[in-house]
C-alpha cells in the first residue's frame, strides 16, 4: 500500500517531485565535485607552494670538531620512504674567500651548489635537482652556469664589485685562486644577493673540501601539522610512531631524510612549513565550507519545495489523520517519498558531480582526477542529509495539521 | 436494554471566548442511530468531532466504549479513530490520486494490513463493484459518498459518524445512501451518529437531538428509525 501511495503521489505531482529531485541532485553534484577535487586541489596547491622555498634543512649533526655531510650520500634522499614527496633538493658548501673584479676586491661568501643537475639513482627514474628546482622564484639576469668555471653573483655583491654578465671574477682562499666567468646576476631579495654561487665541485676544490657539503635544503610535499604531528616521536609507542612515520608531516619526512644522510640532523624550516600548513588548512576549510554551503542551499530549496507541496496536500494529510494515521505513519509516508527522491537525486548528483569535478580539474588545474570509491556513498549520504534536513520543517508542519480544521465543511 | 457506548458529562468546547458546546450530558446506547440536528453554528459538528476523537473538549468527561478520550495522547486518539470509528464526510474527502479500491485500502493500511479482496468486497457491498479502479474525479457525488462509506466500514468500526453525509446529494442519491446505511447497520451492528440539517434524513435515526447555541434543547424518538 505504501508503494501505491508513493507511486501515485509521484505520478500525480511530477513538477513538485522534480523540483525536490533537482535540488537534491544539484546539492549532491556540487558536494561530489568539490570533495572529488579537494584532494587534487590540495596536492596541486602543495606543489605550487613548494616553489616558495625548501621546507627542510639538513645540517651536520653537532659533534665534536664539527660534523660534515657527504655529497655521495645525496642520491639516497631519492630512495627514502617519502621519496615521491620530495620534489627537489640542493646541497650547499660555504666558504669565505677574497673576491676581486678588476681593481675592486672584498671578502665574501662563495657557495658551491648544484644548479640544474641530472641525478641518476639506481632503480629510480632520473631527476633534475638543484637551485633551479627548489628556488624557481630567483630572478636571474643572464643564465645558469653550465661549465665548472662559471658562476652567478648576487646582485648586491655584483654592484659593489662593479661586475656584470660576461665579466670575470677571481676568488682566492688560502693562496688558491679560481677564475670564474659571470654567467648571471641573481636577485632574490635575501642574503643570497651577497654571495657568489659556483658549481659544487669547483668550490670543493677551491676550499679543499672534496666530497663535502655544509647543508642541504630539501623541498617536500607535506600535510598540515596537527596536534598528533606536533608530538615528540621519542615519547611515542610503536603504533603511534608508525602512524606518525607514515603520515607526511614535515617532521616525519625530515626524520626520513635524516636517516639516510650519515651524520646529519634534519630540521623543518618552520616559517615555511607552518605557512604552507596554514594555507592548505585554510584551502581545505574553504572547500568544506563551500560544500556545506552548497548542501545547505540545497536543503533550503528542498524545504521550500516540500513546504509548498505540503500546503497543497494538507487535506490529504488531514484525511489520513482522520482515518487513523498516527505521527509515525504520516512520517513514514513523507520520509519514504523523500528517501526515494534523495537516492535517485544522489545517484544522478554523483554522475553529474563526477563529470563536473573532472571538468573543473581539467580547466582550472590542468589535470585529470579519478574519483575515489568513497565518493559514491558520500554523494548518496549527502543527498540523504540534504533531504532529511530539508524535510524537518515540512514534516513538522504536516504533523501539526489538525484534521478538524482542514476538513471542515 | 443495550449498554451505553458513549457517555458525556458536562462536556464543553470553547474557542477562545466563544463557547461552541455548553455543558452537555448525553448517553448513546450501543447500536443506536442518533441524529443530531441544529442550525449552523449550533455545535453539532463540534460534538461529532469530539466524539470521533478529531477534536478535544475543553472540559467535562467523555467515554466512548472503554476509552476515556480526555486521557488519550495525540497518537492514542489516532489509534482510537482507526480502531473504533468510521467517518463519512459531507465533502467525501477521498485521495484524488488513488482509485476507489485504493482509497478503501488506505484505511486498512493505517489500521492493520491492506487486503485488496476485502476492500473490493466492501465496495461491492455499497454497489460499486464495477467502479473499483476509477478515481474520485471519475465518480458521481453519490458514488464518491459510497466509496466513503466503504472506507468507513472497512475496519468494522463500533461507531459510524456522519457529518451531513447527504448534504451534497440529490434526493434520489440521499435515499439510496440512507438505505445503504440502514442495511449496513443491520449487518454490522455499529452505532451511528449523524449530523444533518435535513429533517427527513434525521428521521432515519432512532432518536434525534436538537442543539441550539451549544445547548441540547430537545430530543425525540423517531418511529421510522425504530421500525
Amino acid at each position: 500500500m505504501l508503494f501505491r501511495i508513493l507511486k501515485n503521489s509521484f505520478l500525480k505531482r511530477p513538477k513538485a517531485v522534480f523540483l525536490v529531485f533537482l535540488s537534491i541532485a544539484m546539492g549532491a553534484a556540487v558536494a561530489t565535485a568539490f570533495l572529488g577535487i579537494a584532494g587534487e586541489v590540495s596536492h596541486k596547491m602543495a606543489l605550487e607552494l613548494r616553489s616558495y622555498g625548501a621546507n627542510i634543512l639538513l645540517e651536520p649533526a653537532a659533534v665534536e670538531g664539527g660534523g660534515v655531510l657527504h655529497e655521495e650520500d645525496l642520491p639516497k634522499i631519492k630512495t627514502v620512504f617519502w621519496k615521491y614527496n620530495i620534489t627537489g633538493f640542493t646541497p650547499y658548501l660555504f666558504g669565505v674567500a677574497e673576491i676581486s673584479s678588476g681593481t675592486k676586491r672584498e671578502r665574501g661568501v662563495v657557495t658551491g651548489t648544484w644548479f640544474n643537475k641530472q641525478l641518476e639513482v639506481e632503480g629510480e627514474a632520473p631527476t633534475v635537482q638543484g637551485i633551479k628546482v627548489i628556488a624557481p622564484w630567483w630572478d636571474l639576469r643572464g643564465r645558469w652556469p653550465e661549465a665548472a668555471d662559471e658562476a652567478i653573483v648576487g646582485a648586491a655583491l655584483a654592484k659593489r664589485l662593479g661586475t656584470a654578465v660576461g665579466k670575470e671574477l677571481v676568488t682566492t682562499v688560502g693562496g688558491r685562486s679560481r677564475r670564474f666567468r659571470v654567467a648571471g646576476i641573481v636577485t632574490t631579495g635575501g642574503f643570497e644577493e651577497e654571495q657568489l654561487f659556483a658549481p659544487l665541485v669547483t668550490v670543493q676544490e677551491l676550499l679543499q673540501k672534496q666530497g663535502k657539503v655544509s647543508r642541504v635544503l630539501v623541498s617536500a610535499l607535506t600535510v598540515p601539522m596537527d596536534d598528533f604531528g606536533r608530538k615528540d616521536p621519542a615519547g611515542m609507542n610503536k603504533d603511534d610512531y608508525e602512524k606518525w612515520y607514515c603520515t607526511a608531516y614535515v617532521t616525519s619526512v625530515a626524520k626520513n631524510v635524516e636517516e639516510v644522510m650519515a651524520g646529519s640532523r634534519a630540521k623543518p624550516i618552520w616559517q615555511i612549513a607552518s605557512a604552507e600548513g596554514a594555507l592548505l588548512k585554510k584551502l581545505n576549510g574553504v572547500m568544506i565550507f563551500l560544500t556545506i554551503l552548497a548542501l545547505g542551499s540545497a536543503a533550503t530549496a528542498v524545504s521550500t519545495s516540500l513546504m509548498a507541496s505540503m500546503a497543497e496536500r494538507s487535506s490529504e494529510i488531514a484525511l489520513m489523520k482522520a482515518v487513523g494515521a498516527d505521527r509515525f505513519q504520516i512520517s513514514s509516508i513523507f520520509l519514504g517519498e523523500t528517501l526515494i527522491i534523495s537516492i535517485a537525486g544522489g545517484i544522478i548528483g554523483y554522475l553529474i558531480g563526477d563529470r563536473l569535478g573532472v571538468f573543473i580539474s581539467r580547466t582550472v588545474f590542468n589535470s585529470t582526477i579519478i574519483s575515489p570509491l568513497w565518493l559514491f556513498p558520500t554523494a548518496i549520504i549527502s543527498a540523504l542529509v540534504v533531504a532529511l534536513a530539508g524535510s524537518v520543517a515540512p514534516l513538522r508542519r504536516a504533523l501539526l495539521i489538525e484534521p478538524v480544521r482542514v476538513l471542515k465543511g | 436494554m443495550a449498554a451505553n457506548i458513549i457517555e458525556t458529562s458536562g462536556l464543553t468546547r470553547s474557542y477562545g471566548d466563544i463557547c461552541a458546546l455548553k455543558p452537555l450530558d448525553l448517553r448513546v446506547a450501543e447500536g443506536e442511530w442518533l441524529s443530531v440536528m441544529g442550525h449552523s453554528g449550533s455545535g453539532k459538528s463540534t460534538l461529532l468531532n469530539i466524539m470521533g476523537g478529531l477534536d478535544r473538549p475543553s472540559g467535562g468527561s467523555l467515554r466512548v466504549g472503554e476509552e476515556d478520550l480526555l486521557a488519550l495522547t495525540e497518537d492514542g486518539l489516532a489509534r482510537f479513530r482507526r480502531d473504533y470509528v468510521g467517518i463519512i464526510f459531507q465533502q467525501h474527502h477521498l485521495v484524488p490520486y488513488l482509485s476507489a479500491v485504493e482509497n478503501v485500502m488506505l484505511a486498512q493500511y493505517f489500521h492493520s494490513v491492506p487486503d485488496e479482496a476485502e476492500a473490493r468486497s466492501a465496495l461491492e457491498r455499497v454497489g460499486l463493484g464495477h467502479r473499483l479502479k476509477n478515481r474520485p474525479g471519475e465518480l458521481s457525488g453519490g458514488e464518491q459518498q459510497r466509496v466513503c462509506i466503504a472506507r468507513a466500514i472497512i475496519n468494522s468500526p463500533k461507531l459510524l459518524l456522519g457529518d451531513e453525509p447527504t448534504g451534497n446529494l440529490d434526493h434520489k442519491s440521499t435515499l439510496m445512501i440512507m438505505e445503504l446505511l440502514r442495511e449496513l447497520r443491520a449487518e454490522e451492528r455499529f452505532t451511528v451518529i449523524m449530523v444533518t440539517h435535513n429533517q427527513e434524513v434525521a428521521t432515519w435515526g432512532d432518536r434525534t437531538i436538537y442543539l441550539d447555541d451549544g445547548v441540547l434543547v430537545r430530543e425525540e424518538r423517531n418511529e421510522q428509525g425504530e421500525s
